[in-house]
């Protein structure tokens, strides 16, 4: 079985609390080591993705608010679902000037067996934001809130649920972990892939699935028509913005919460000094108003680690996917 | 409709901002020269584009990312035509009977069809998108996965029309090309297909390192198998631009047909300007009186084409703009820019943002009057080529060919592939297989399967979805008809003759 609560994003305010108190140490690191050249900021995938939005919009923050001495160049290494790019960063050892975005594919790729390099093989710098998992049906649904959803698959285990990436990934574990929570077999639930978010909505505005799970982030323009409703959000508390009347998991009794972070990470080896560099660098770039304007409008919400904490943050989300992949059987191995 | 002329009158005055019409410029322009280089697609062009237009205001943004996306498409006929090796992969079947005509001294006219009918079919597209966009969000939206199944079938019945000599050869090609098509991570299980536990296969094979490879490559081996025998060619001819009034009555009936059916196919997400013109040209052939000369240097097998990739190109920003969803990689790219430069696509984009709606829309009228423009008067100067010294042409087309190959992923392992394809695309050749229906099967295999397999998902394993869905049902009954319709013609005749 699923381990029921699993773990919980810290709240806001503690973050807000720990970018400053990074601020405060890093007056004294800044002196030791700063960029010499062109940082190359790598988004494991094509542009237009999570990845890649993510990198783009830190990297624009920082030229914007001139955060650093160098500039930060996105650069595109898409394929196998970020293994290539891991690849590629994995030979490039004690690199100070190589940064990658990161967020559960790391764990869950590798864990699936389709990469040697996983979360280990790099040198964690921040952990930075978190999207939380969102259920949607269409609006003339018969299922008013998540428990009828999840009644009505345990009536009806062939009941579609689609969701924008392979079996076994992010769309994956968020649903079937939260149908586990709340007493469904997992490894039951109908996943259906979907070649992206974009797929599940026009089928499910279609009426060709039953539900859809996505990103909460990337759903709320596609609710303001009115044509879908949301069940659940993932997030421990609810969230704020144009999401704010979608009820948690745990407030309809579901002890679940699942995050989508995202973080940045580097080579193995990366100096000590380049690491408290780039983490306090995050950590500043997270204080500024450009950033916070971009953060609203992409649905983020900050959810700063250092690259100490985020270390073992990479550990535990290790054993929680392990034990929901082992649990859907599509473990590695 | 008054709504949607003011609609338009409202999109043109953001248009004909002349900072607007500049990057409409830049964009067709930069969009042409990308299109004619083999392997070179606008995906990375755009990619390359994020950081500039990222301080944009976001009409102006998309205006200029529109017109490299529609321009590469316009430009990518170019070097189909002459070099047989396809720009981007919408225009693949250009040169079925495009690098045919070239080497009949008929190049002129091959780039000169191209460009009209590509006009025309970007243009028509364009009114569609301005008159009846939100309408066809339905459409989009009423594909579910046992239509597209039945939508892939549809297409694959083109096999029969796309084999010249022998069926079984083409049927074995198809086979082929569908196999290609399943290499890589499967979505339903995340299990790993014929990848043989190399990284570099894991996304499967690229449609163009393929469609290089069987094309292009393979025509530079055959042109060195067969040494200089080919100099009674008239290579080194362009031939005339002009079209007589005979030939324009012959294009006007499939330029029409295929800009409407190149449309809708571009409005359902995951289709495409692909699938389109493989779908445009394979009807225009059925529908011809002469379909048989088709692959020898028809000009309605460029036309139909052309058009259709051209309107399926406008076809796809109707899920983009009216439903905040990308149908294709490029669209995807697109919405990643636009979030970039901070407008959220979503179905209510048309309310919160008609600028950004009208102004690419007006904008795309401007920018396909500029690329008819801008393409005719260089098709001399770079049909020009075809006058370079054989082995210096031969070389060129290799270059090009890896450049753009490498050009997509940097990774050499793709310049690998596209040798082996090359090779393969040289065996099929000696053995007479055609490449068209291997083409076809790599484009349509994996979408069909992961259909197929979703449909079934969703159903239970009852098979009975895929005729209980009216639109699947539909499209299989016509698949069915047009496979039948030929042998049952050929029955009926032959009745009538036996008993005269």
């Amino acid at each position: 079985m699923l381990p029921r609560k699993t773990w919980s994003l810290r709240s806001a305010a503690t973050a807000l609390t720990l970018s400053i108190a990074a601020v405060g140490l890093s007056s004294a690191a800044l002196a030791d080591w700063t960029p010499s050249k062109p940082v190359e900021y790598i988004a494991p995938a094509n542009p237009g993705g999570g990845w890649d939005t993510l990198v783009r919009t830190t990297a624009n923050t920082i030229r914007a608010e001139d955060l650093a001495p160098v500039n930060f160049a996105a650069i595109n290494i898409p394929g196998g679902g970020g293994s290539v790019a891991w690849a590629q960063i994995a030979r490039d050892e004690k690199n100070d000037h190589k940064l990658f975005a990161t967020s559960p594919p790391i764990i869950l790729v590798p864990l699936s067996g389709r990469s040697r390099f996983d979360h280990n093989d790099f040198t964690p710098i921040a952990r930075l934001i978190t999207d939380y998992s969102i259920v949607l049906v269409r609006a003339d649904s018969p299922y008013q809130t998540i428990n009828d959803l999840f009644d009505a698959m345990k009536e009806n285990p062939s009941l579609s649920i689609g969701g924008g990436s392979a079996a076994g990934s992010m769309d994956h574990i968020a649903v079937a972990g939260a149908a586990g929570a709340a007493g469904l077999n997992a490894a039951s639930v109908n996943y259906i892939a979907f070649s992206g978010g974009g797929e599940v909505m026009t089928n499910l505005r279609g009426g060709h699935i039953a539900a859809g799970v996505t990103g909460a982030g990337e759903s709320s323009a596609q609710l303001e028509d009115g044509m879908l409703r949301a069940l659940a959000v993932s997030s421990p508390e609810r969230i704020h913005g144009p999401l704010a009347d979608v009820p948690t998991y745990v407030e309809q009794g579901i002890d679940y919460t699942f995050d989508i972070w995202r973080g940045v990470m580097g080579p193995k080896g990366m100096s000590a000094e380049a690491v408290t560099y780039y983490q306090d660098l995050f950590a500043r770039m997270q204080e500024t108003d450009n950033w916070k304007e971009s953060r609203d409008r992409l649905g983020w919400y900050d959810a700063y680690q250092n690259s100490e904490e985020f270390g073992k943050f990479l550990d535990e989300q290790y054993e929680l996917f392990s034990s929901v992949l082992s649990d859907l059987g599509l473990l590695a191995n | 409709m008054f709504e949607s002329f003011s609609s338009l009158m409202y999109g043109f005055s953001i248009a004909l901002d002349p900072i607007n019409l500049f990057y409409v410029f830049i964009g067709v322009f930069a969009g042409t020269i990308i299109g004619m280089l083999p392997g070179l697609g606008p995906i990375s062009a755009l990619a390359l584009m994020i950081p500039i237009t990222f301080s944009m205001d976001p009409s102006s943004g998309l205006i200029l990312m529109a017109g490299v996306y529609y321009g590469a498409i316009f430009g990518g006929s170019t070097s189909s035509i002459l070099l047989n090796a396809p720009g981007v992969a919408g225009t693949v079947a250009t040169s079925f009977d495009g690098y045919p005509m070239a080497r009949q001294g008929k190049a002129g006219k091959a780039l000169a069809i191209a460009a009209y009918a590509s006009f025309v079919g970007g243009t028509i597209s364009v009114i569609g998108l301005m008159l009846i966009a939100p309408l066809l969000s339905k459409v989009a939206v009423s594909f579910g996965p046992p239509e597209y199944f039945a939508l892939m079938i549809l297409g694959l019945t083109a096999v029969v029309s796309l084999s010249d000599k022998s069926l079984v050869k083409g049927l074995i090609a198809a086979v082929f090309g569908m196999m290609v098509s399943i290499v890589g991570i499967d979505l339903q299980t995340g299990t790993e297909r014929y990848t043989f536990n190399s990284l570099n296969m894991l996304d499967g094979i690229d449609f163009l390192v393929v469609a290089l490879g069987v094309f292009a490559l393979a025509e530079v081996f055959v042109m060195l198998l067969r040494g200089d025998d080919n100099k009674g060619e008239k290579r080194k001819a362009i031939g005339s631009l002009k079209l007589s009034g005979a030939e324009v009555k012959e294009i006007a009936g499939p330029v029409g047909r295929s800009s409407v059916l190149g449309f809708f196919i571009g409005v359902l997400p995951g289709a495409g300007a692909t699938i389109g013109s493989f779908l445009g040209y394979s009807m225009e052939k059925r529908i011809a009186k002469d379909g048989d000369t088709f692959g020898k240097g028809n000009i309605k097998g460029v036309a139909a084409p052309e058009a259709a990739n051209n309107a399926a190109c406008g076809g796809s920003f109707v899920p983009l703009l009216t439903l905040g969803v990308p149908g294709s990689g490029t669209t995807a790219v697109l919405l990643g820019a636009l979030l970039v430069m901070g407008v959220t696509p979503g179905p209510m984009m048309m309310e919160t943002r008609p600028d950004v709606f009208w102004g690419v829309i007006a904008s795309m009228y401007i920018g396909n009057v500029f690329l008819l423009a801008l393409n005719l008067p260089f098709i001399p100067l770079i049909a020009k080529i075809l006058d370079a010294p054989r082995p210096l042409l031969l070389a060129m087309i290799l270059i090009f060919c890896m450049v753009g190959v490498y050009g997509m992923n940097f990774n050499i392992f793709d310049l690998v592939m596209l040798l082996v394809f090359g090779l393969i695309g040289l065996v099929m050749r000696l053995y007479g297989f055609p490449a068209a229906p291997m083409i076809l099967g790599l484009i349509l295999g994996a979408l069909m399967e992961e259909s197929m397999r979703r449909a079934l998902q969703i159903s239970g394993g009852d098979w009975s979805i895929f005729i209980d869905k009216p639109i699947s049902l539909w499209l299989l009954v016509i698949a069915l008809l047009s496979l039948t319709a030929p042998s049952l013609k050929k029955l009926y005749q032959k009745a009538r003759t036996a008993r005269a």
